[in-house]
């Protein structure tokens, strides 16, 4: 299995503040161990791997993850607590999942 | 279906289709379906779905704070199509807890994403896990910012069962809000009567205040929170060739 991890820069050169909160949430559980490649997709250019990668897999956040095994099809994670829980066989509280989901939902439709 | 192709493929055929064939299209394919109905102009959803599908699923969030406006209305709703609207509730112990700590109103001082953790998404989660599809009254032009991808079908990532998929519909997303209106009135379809007190975007009362001409419907949500893009996404228009 190969795991790549793609994590974001804006276009001004800052981290992508999510995709630093993960890393780091990664470090200390020791899971970036896992993570064979790191690649950055720069949004001030969008032939750097990261953008690429995302173009080609569809892809319109940051960070995710993209799973490689053998004989199988490529699987994209674009939600970090699902990663962990399928591919690391790691667990997550349900506070943090619903932490998650907040980030990237807009409630207003609800 | 939901590989990311073939999503892809269905978006690119159904995007230029209108809602009601959209709608055919998701009730067609799937059985276990669910339109969520947020107590607002969503109710197009309703109209159109049942004119195609009398045994339409419909769910709404009950927050505990709606205005008592959206609860008369989701009555009128259920008796004017006699269909069931499955009011789904935050769980009582999760509640409790949140206004215990914190007060009935620690989303003015924090932001509401706790809040809407523990009233919505938590409920909405559960309710999720027991369909395979769900529809939303989602558009573009509801936030230009944060919405103006938004697909006519989509692999539902977040909301999944574990090692499933779900497939989450948008079949309002290329109309304007006055081609919302306009079918309301076409159709004589109810509406929330605090649209007629200048409430565009209608959620829980201490959070959904009134617009005004020439401000954005998305002013009248969480207005005391600073407006700022959401960092998560990858920017098309860099991607773009």
């Amino acid at each position: 299995m190969k795991i790549t991890m793609v994590k974001k820069i804006f276009a001004d050169g800052s981290p992508c503040k999510k995709c630093g909160e993960i890393e780091d949430k990664m470090r200390a559980a020791g899971q970036l161990e896992r993570i064979d490649r790191t690649v950055v997709a720069d949004e001030s250019n969008d032939q750097s791997e990261g953008m690429v990668l995302a173009t080609e897999h569809g892809v319109d956040r940051a960070p995710f993850f993209i799973v490689e095994r053998d004989g199988a099809p490529t699987v994209i994670y674009t939600v970090y607590f699902k990663f962990v829980k399928e591919v690391l066989n790691a667990e997550t509280s349900e506070d943090d999942e619903i932490a998650e989901i907040m980030n990237d939902v807009d409630l207003d439709f609800l | 279906m939901n590989s990311i192709t073939n999503i892809v493929d269905i978006d690119s055929e159904l995007a230029a289709q209108s809602p009601q064939e959209i709608l055919s299209y998701a009730l067609e394919n799937f059985d276990n379906i669910a339109i969520s109905f947020s107590g607002a102009e969503d109710v197009v959803l309703i109209d159109m779905a049942y004119k195609i599908r009398k045994d339409i699923q419909v769910f709404s969030l009950d927050t505990g704070r709606l205005h008592a406006q959206t609860y008369r209305f989701i009555e009128a709703v259920r008796n004017h199509y006699d269909i069931k609207i499955d009011l789904v509730m935050p769980e009582a112990v999760k509640v409790e807890k949140l206004v215990k700590e914190k007060g009935l109103f620690s989303f003015y001082q924090d932001d509401h994403k706790e809040c809407c953790g523990v009233r919505k998404i938590a409920p909405l989660r559960k309710q999720l896990l027991t369909v395979d599809a769900w529809i939303t009254g989602q558009r573009r032009d509801q936030s230009p910012g944060t919405r103006a991808a938004v697909p006519a079908i989509q692999d539902d990532k977040a909301f999944a069962r574990p090692d499933d998929s779900l497939t989450k519909f948008n079949p309002l997303a290329n109309w304007t809000s006055k081609q919302v209106w306009d079918y309301i009135r076409a159709n004589d379809v109810p509406y929330n009567e605090l649209h007629d007190e200048g409430f565009v975007s209608i959620g829980c009362e201490p959070c959904t205040r009134p617009t005004g001409p020439g401000q954005h419907e998305r002013e009248g949500r969480w207005w005391w929170e600073e407006a700022t893009m959401k960092e998560c996404g990858l920017h098309a228009v860099n991607i773009s060739k």
